[in-house]
């Protein structure tokens, strides 16, 4: 037969005093017998315990074998009760549907939500680097102290010196690679290719610590000038496309702008550093000082140290800083760069995204907890209804712990299934955010639902379960069990319920204006930058980008295809405009330059100022739609051997000749003269978010770069035009490789890219915070008005109006909600600074965001109200008095 | 002078113990009593195995232990046979058995 109620359990005490009411048991009985056999009471007694034999040893022994039964038993029941509570719990769901669909599908969106965000946390943020020993992985900077620019690119004199140098460090090395810069043209077997190439020291393989999937990594001597340097290193995704992976292309020689390179080795696939976009390793070395000069001042490496055993940060940076002071006083090209700065590699990768994922993460778990918040609510209410059956249970003999672990299971049930839903959901939104992110979110190809993510999600959707559980648990167990029978089942109506339940309502409306808040400042701040003016007009510009090669194409041949590139793009049909530019909006940055103005006075040892340097052709901004707002645009007048001209923007017309017209001024460059001929407006180059910084655009004809962004306005769909573009390239160059085509609109979007998801998340979850909050405050008026129906049926037979019973509970609901509102208010402005670092054009404070997310709350507030308090002015006295 | 009692065989005890069980539920000092009697003193078998023997019995799920009242009115712990308890004391019999005649088929006369 199963035990009705509660199982008898024992202690080691009860197990021990049970063993010796058992033992003494047997030897009175032993005696007793004896005695009646005739002997002596002394002697049958001593001879019931010889008999017995060693009652100490038995008396451990069974105390033991006791414990260990009593274990056994304890958790059998325990596993009973459990699937007892897991049936009745099932049954319970299954008998109240609509309560138990709506749980789950709220918790479905909480922890799916949840699980997504984390799972980006997780493969951007937390998962380690795939190399050995990642933490002990720096990314370095040369330090500008003169200028206080903590964040200069090194020199690749520098890196050698730092890694001949370094006494404690494991490794320096350092790259070069410019996304659509770097990179070497692909002859021979197959199509001419452009190949986006990773340029690395002696150091760089070394310092990431990560062996070759085939082959072998350079030595030392095939990475430095004069060595046997024209070796190449393929990344997994080229060696897959264009070797089809096949093991036979170690140790054959690769056409790199039209010199063999030896295949050394293969990298594995989870090399991803230091970009997805890479094809090949190449030595920096094989890099001819005619293109890039190795010399000191030109910093254009990225560079990377490992630390040895044991070292800390500390300890690196301290160690680089002996270094890089002992070479500023060395040379003078680096007396201003007496230190260095580092960062770990983890963080310098994850930098951008770090806050806006946090931020995110932060948001989400709001949701949870408002979904937390409103389902206890809910149940808190059920509880009340179910008060008869509970009551009837503890007077049946059932324990409270085991009522409440009874509830609980039920709440945990609930939240497994919902959790099960919501990973199915995250898996849909990991996918949606990973396309909508664009190239936005580094190691995004490592974020994945793995066992740790699904780990988190079982371990969140436990947690949720007692955390919404608990309190409607622990409350409906606690009422006065009489006082339940009494009333009839209503328990929880009292007093204190109310005021439980009232407060649940203001949390959640206070959560639900953080995350209202929060999206509304973002949306404020995205709406401002999409009202930035970029300084052109990207409508139906087509950008294809080549690099020339200047081999094939020597100087002065170099200006005259130049030109008859752009002579041939423009003369195709469709095509309203062309002109050139070396780094399209937000894909380069260009270069950067010293210079001063004709007046300008310089102190002993203080550096000129800088500008960003731009080449460009004649009707270049013409064609991208840009403002001249002083002079001309550079034209066919302005040849290559006609007198040195420059172009400026309006931040350094402004910023070096207030209040005057710049054109017709002129800058003094390399120590020469150059008259300014125009003024253009700034245009965005680095950042949809960043103003034009002072920039000077050079005459590409006059000072040549090979890298070139053809840029053609178009009359129709740009892209329509790619293919005809293409071949007035070719026709000039057959062997012309294509590095990238895209449109002027596509690069505007994705400038955006990030604001714009950070957007439509916080959005969603501002919504759904929205609904929540409201169902929160629909949910207890309704409760309260189910519960009151006596009440009111009385007010209204004594003469109440219909209309003031509405009004009283529309006043009950808005005034929760005002409570709700001015702590959420509160809290909001105070967590806005985490959010100010992604905020555009607007404060973390912005008063307009503000007022208009309190107006949303209490319109919202107003509403989840008015609806039960209809339901209250509609009770038919009669009705109301007469029943319960 | 009777013969000196033997010593148990290792592991008999067991099964002498869930063959008297088998007849009826009772307490610690009444198996006890039991197999003195059955057995008529051929076998030496002190109490505290015994005691050892059915908590560990217990533990196995082949007994389940109740205090319950003895004849005189006090309070006692009796033994009941479990279905495992039944299952077990069946296969120890027949083995006991099969071991008895093998050892006996060596004892006879040729």
């Amino acid at each position: 037969m199963r035990r009705l109620f509660r199982h008898v359990r024992r202690s080691a005490s009860d197990i021990r005093s049970e063993l010796d009411e058992e033992m003494r048991f047997h030897i009175d009985a032993r005696t007793e017998e004896l005695i009646a056999g005739g002997s002596l009471p002394k002697e049958a007694r001593a001879q019931a315990e010889r008999e017995f034999g060693d009652m100490e040893d038995a008396r451990e022994y069974i105390a033991r074998m006791d414990r260990a039964t009593e274990h056994a038993r304890r958790r059998r029941w325990f596993m009973e009760e459990f699937t007892q509570d897991i049936v009745y719990a099932m049954r319970r769901l299954r008998a109240s549907k609509l309560f138990a669909i709506t749980t789950i599908v709220t918790l479905a969106l909480g922890i799916g939500a949840n699980t997504a965000i984390f799972s980006m946390v997780r493969g951007v943020l937390l998962r380690p680097l795939p190399f050995p020993e990642p933490e002990e992985l720096y990314r370095v900077w040369s330090h500008n102290t003169n200028v206080g620019n903590p964040h200069v690119p090194v020199s690749s004199p520098d890196v050698e010196d730092w890694r001949a140098q370094r006494q404690k460090i494991a490794d320096v090395g350092g790259y070069r690679f410019a996304d659509g810069a770097s990179g070497l043209d692909l002859t021979g077997s197959g199509d001419p290719e452009r190949l986006s190439i990773v340029f690395v020291t002696t150091g760089f393989f070394g310092t990431l610590g990560m062996p070759p999937l085939l082959g072998r990594l350079p030595r030392d001597d095939e990475l430095v000038r004069g060595g046997a340097d024209h070796v190449v290193v393929l990344t997994h995704g080229f060696w897959q496309r264009r070797f089809g992976g096949s093991p036979d292309v170690v140790g054959t020689a690769l056409t790199l702008n039209g010199e063999p390179y030896e295949v050394l080795g293969v990298m594995p696939p989870e090399l991803r550093y230091p970009t997805d976009r890479a094809d090949a390793f190449v030595p920096y070395s094989s890099i001819p000082d005619e293109s890039i000069p190795h010399i000191r001042p030109v910093r254009i490496l990225a560079a990377i140290a490992r630390a040895g055993d044991g070292m800390t940060e500390e300890a690196v940076l301290a160690e680089l800083n002996t270094i890089a002071g002992r070479l500023a006083q060395q040379y003078p090209e680096n007396e201003s760069y007496t230190r260095v700065t580092i960062e770990p590699l983890q963080r310098s990768i994850t930098g951008s995204v770090r806050v806006g994922l946090l931020v995110l993460l932060g948001a989400v778990a709001f949701v949870l907890v408002l979904a937390c918040v409103n389902i206890a609510s809910l149940m808190l209410a059920r509880a009340t209804t179910r008060g008869r059956e509970i009551a009837t249970r503890v007077a049946l003999g059932a324990g409270r712990a085991r009522i409440v672990r009874q509830l609980l299971t039920e709440s945990v049930v609930l939240s497994l299934i919902g959790g099960a839903a919501g990973v199915g959901l995250a898996y849909l939104i990991v996918n949606g955010l990973l396309g909508l992110s664009g190239d936005w979110l580094p190691r995004g190809a490592e974020v994945r639902l793995d066992a740790v993510v699904l780990l988190f999600a079982t371990a969140l959707s436990i947690t949720t379960g007692l955390l919404f559980g608990m309190v409607p648990a622990l409350r409906s167990t606690s009422a006065n069990l009489q006082s339940t029978l009494r009333e009839g089942g209503r328990g929880l109506a009292g007093t204190e319920g109310r005021r439980l339940r009232n407060g649940l309502v203001v949390v959640e409306v206070a959560l639900a204006l953080m995350l209202v808040a929060a999206a509304g400042l973002m949306t404020r701040s995205f709406v401002t930058l999409l009202r930035v003016d970029p300084g052109f007009q990207p409508e139906r510009l087509l950008a294809t980008v080549f690099t020339i090669n200047t081999t094939r194409h020597p100087n002065p041949q170099y200006a005259s295809l130049y030109a008859r590139l752009l002579e041939n793009v423009r003369a195709i049909p469709g095509v309203v405009s062309a002109g050139a530019v070396k780094d399209a909006p937000f894909r380069g940055e260009g270069e950067r330059w010293g210079f001063r103005t004709p007046q300008m006075v310089l102190a002993v040892g203080q550096d000129e100022p800088s500008a960003m340097i731009m080449h460009v052709s004649d009707g270049y901004f013409r064609t991208i739609g840009a403002r001249i707002i002083e002079g001309r645009e550079f034209d066919a007048t302005d040849r290559r051997d006609a007198p040195f001209v420059v172009v400026v923007n309006e931040a350094l017309a402004r910023q070096y000749f207030p209040g005057q017209p710049a054109a017709g001024e002129s800058l003094v460059i390399d120590g020469e003269n150059v008259p300014i001929i125009g003024v253009v407006g700034d245009i965005r180059q680095t950042a949809m978010e960043e103003p034009g910084r002072p920039t000077i655009y050079i005459n590409n004809v006059q000072n040549t770069r090979v890298k070139v962004t053809m840029v053609t306005r178009t009359q129709g769909n740009p892209l329509t035009m790619a293919g005809p573009v293409q071949e007035a390239i070719r026709a000039l160059d057959p062997d012309q490789t294509i590095t990238s085509i895209f449109t002027y609109e596509d690069i505007v979007s994705e400038a955006v890219s990030q604001p714009r998801l950070l957007t439509v998340l916080l959005v969603s979850f501002g919504v759904l915070g929205l609904i929540l909050g409201a169902l929160g405050i629909y949910g207890v008026l309704a409760f309260t008005v189910s519960q009151h129906q006596r009440e009111i049926g009385m007010r209204m037979a004594l003469g109440a109006h219909p209309r003031a019973v509405q009004r009283m509970f529309v006043a009950r609901g808005l005034g929760l909600a005002g409570v709700g509102i001015a702590i959420g208010l509160a809290a909001a402005l105070a967590l806005g600074r985490f959010l100010s670092g992604m905020l555009f054009g607007i404060e973390a404070s912005d008063p307009l965001t503000f007022a208009a997310v309190t107006v949303i709350l209490l319109a919202v507030a107003f509403l989840a109200s008015w609806l039960p308090s209809r339901r209250a002015a509609s009770v038919d006295p009669i009705m109301a008095l007469r029943s319960d | 002078m009777p013969a000196k009692p033997m010593d148990l065989l290792q592991g008999t005890l067991d099964v002498l113990i869930l063959r008297t069980l088998a007849a009826e539920p009772m307490h610690g000092y009444a198996v006890s009593r039991w197999i003195r009697e059955r057995t008529g003193g051929t076998l030496a078998i002190e109490d505290a195995p015994l005691y050892k023997a059915l908590h560990r019995l217990e533990r196995a799920g082949c007994v389940e232990a109740e205090w319950g009242l003895s004849e005189n009115n006090r309070r006692a712990r009796y033994y009941r046979l479990t279905v495992r308890g039944r299952r077990r004391l069946k296969d120890e019999e027949s083995a006991w058995r099969r071991y008895a005649a093998a050892v006996f088929k060596v004892l006879e006369p040729v």
